[in-house]
């Protein structure tokens, strides 16, 4: 470790994307240690369906059980660790191993070792299940889970997030999101932490490399996204303690497209009006939902559920989730997964400016002379929130201070 | 010439098209109705999300974006390409409407590394006199469902 700390107000150390060694402890710090999201529970919506996911580099799935119980196992056979469940998705009524066929049912239990008359001790089929992450916990629909046995409660991990979890979960007329239309997935050659950073501040880097996309959705939708960034306004950019970041746009409406709305617009706002009533359902049409972070793997990001999963320090996938909204008119959901495929994905219009950014950033941090990212906008100004996290106007960097404050507590305690 | 040799002529100069990053000219090659897509795994269920799903207004705003000269990605994924196509097949032949089967392997060389893309194409071909037009094309590559460097040109 360098004397320096890896970040302090305004200053990031280089070495937090490139070292492997700061890689390694980020494992055993951040990612075997605070909630990790798994997946969304309409991921899973039958007894026996299961995904394959990873927390940190550590396998796992996350399966409905017969007894309709979602539940988070490591994947790995107890008989003598193989995979034991291959399959990026599937159904299952068991999960067979395929190495010697050690079949345990969906809720996780042993039910049949092979050849088990040939184990020289009685073995106590209750002792070899699949094991279950230590801790495991939801939120609405949204399951997390934790590889360390203590720690804060999911409940606390979140705070104040949920406020901006509801807001775009609300945008469903049943209050229910739906996670069922598939993902995209994306590797890029750099840092896991760009993806977060990148993120969470479009408002700032959006006019210099998403101007042709904007100009084109634009022209599509009659929607002007520029224009939420085009005043800067306060609060826009939310720390939150926990290391969580938001962009939260309530205190800036957008004009609304001049062109009519369509049958199925006014349906579903006639839903949401029904469901919030007229003024909550009118201010959360004025704008864009907000986009945020749940520390260290979720984002929200306009039409989706983003998740970054680490590869190696200078390798990362990201998968995008587009999220579907229950309750409303098909053919808004169906905007909405096109909105995604225009902007989302490999060879999508906005998001692989993103990424082609990142892969930059990962080359431009190899030269050395001063080591140090500056990441000063809008500190003279960040603002205390009630809910013991900061804010700054719209192209500030407060979110980002916050991130760093809360990786570096986790990176730098009880050494 | 056969219907064979016209369709192989065809997708040879769209192939050429595509890797000389002539996208006015491949736009040409397309109907104005025209869909065109890169699924995710087999594709065709309703609801779930591709790679590209366009329909022709949104295929001119991708030939707008690749032609833009000032988007990053498009500048990053950007090198010398070439494809080979192959396995050509008439599948089906309907009235004036003909759909074609394909393999191409494609490499791109883009900084050191060279990238390999590999996949099948299902063209919907109809009849413009003596030439062509694109009413779909649907390209399947081989590793949809796995994580995927940016896709910034055209397949
Ligand atoms: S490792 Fe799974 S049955 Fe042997
Ligand atoms: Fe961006």
């Amino acid at each position: 470790m360098t004397d320096a700390p890896l970040a302090q107000d305004a200053v990031v150390r280089g070495s937090v994307y490139r070292d492997p060694g700061l890689f390694q402890r980020e494992l055993e710090r951040i990612w075997y240690r605070v909630w990790v999201y798994v997946g969304h529970e309409s991921e899973v919506p039958k007894p026996g369906d299961f995904v394959r996911r990873q927390i940190g580099l550590q396998p796992v799935i996350m399966v409905r059980g017969n007894d309709d119980k979602v539940r988070v196992f490591y994947n790995r056979c107890r008989h003598r660790a193989n995979l034991v469940c291959f399959a990026e998705r599937g159904v299952a009524k068991s999960i067979v191993c395929p190495y010697h066929g050690w079949t345990y049912a969906n809720t996780g239990e042993l039910v049949a070792p092979t050849f088990d008359d040939g184990y020289d001790y009685d073995l106590e089929k209750e002792r070899f299940g699949l094991t279950p992450l230590p801790r495991q916990d939801s939120y609405r629909g949204l399951v997390f889970a934790s590889v360390a046995a203590e720690g804060q409660s999911l409940a606390e991990h979140l705070g104040g997030v949920t406020e901006f979890l509801d807001l775009f979960m609300d945008l469903s007329p049943e209050g229910e999101i739906a996670v069922d239309a598939g993902e995209q997935k994306v590797v890029y050659r750099g840092n896991w932490k760009y993806m977060p950073e990148n993120s969470m501040e479009g408002d700032y880097h959006g006019p210099f490399i998403h101007g042709v996309a904007f100009d084109l959705y634009a022209k599509r939708t009659g929607f002007d996204v520029t224009a939420l960034a085009t005043d800067e306004v306060p609060d826009v950019i939310r720390s939150l303690p926990g290391g969580h970041m938001v962009e939260d746009y309530r205190g800036a409406p957008m004009d609304p497209p001049k062109r009519q709305p369509s049958a199925a617009r006014l349906e579903y706002i006639a839903k949401l009006k029904a469901r919030h009533g007229e003024a909550k359902a009118a201010a959360m049409l004025s704008t864009m939902a907000p986009l945020l972070y749940v520390f260290p793997n979720l984002m929200y990001v306009i039409t989706h559920l983003r998740v970054v999963q680490p590869v190696s320090v200078d390798r990362t996938h990201s998968y995008y989730f587009p999220v579907m909204l229950k309750g409303a008119p098909a053919e808004i959901n169906e905007a909405r997964l096109s909105d995604h495929e225009f902007m989302f994905g490999s060879a999508g219009f906005v998001s692989p400016d993103d990424v082609e950014i990142m892969e930059r950033n990962q080359v431009g941090m190899q030269a050395r002379g001063d080591d140090r990212l500056y990441i000063g906008r809008g500190m003279h100004r960040e603002r205390s929130m009630p809910d013991g996290g900061r804010s700054g106007m719209t192209r500030d960097e407060t979110h980002l201070r916050g991130f760093w404050r809360h990786y570096v507590s986790l990176m730098e305690d009880g050494e | 010439m056969s219907e064979q040799a016209a369709v192989e002529a065809f997708l040879f100069r769209e192939a050429r098209l595509m890797d000389e990053m002539d996208y006015s000219g491949w736009l040409a090659l397309w109907d104005k109705d025209g869909v065109y897509q890169v699924p995710i795994g087999a594709g065709g269920e309703p609801g779930k999300v591709s790679i590209v799903n366009d329909d022709y207004p949104r295929i001119e705003q991708r030939v707008a974006r690749l032609k833009s000269g000032s988007v990053l990605a498009v500048e990053g994924a950007r090198g010398a390409m070439r494809r080979v196509v192959s396995n050509i097949e008439i599948l089906s032949h309907r009235e004036d409407k003909c759909e074609v089967g394909s393999n191409f392997i494609l490499g791109v060389a883009r900084t050191a590394e060279q990238q390999l893309w590999i996949g099948r194409s299902v063209h919907a071909l109809r009849r413009a006199g003596e030439d062509f037009r694109i009413a779909r094309k649907t390209v399947f590559l081989i590793n949809s469902e796995r994580e995927l460097p940016l896709l910034q040109f055209i397949i």
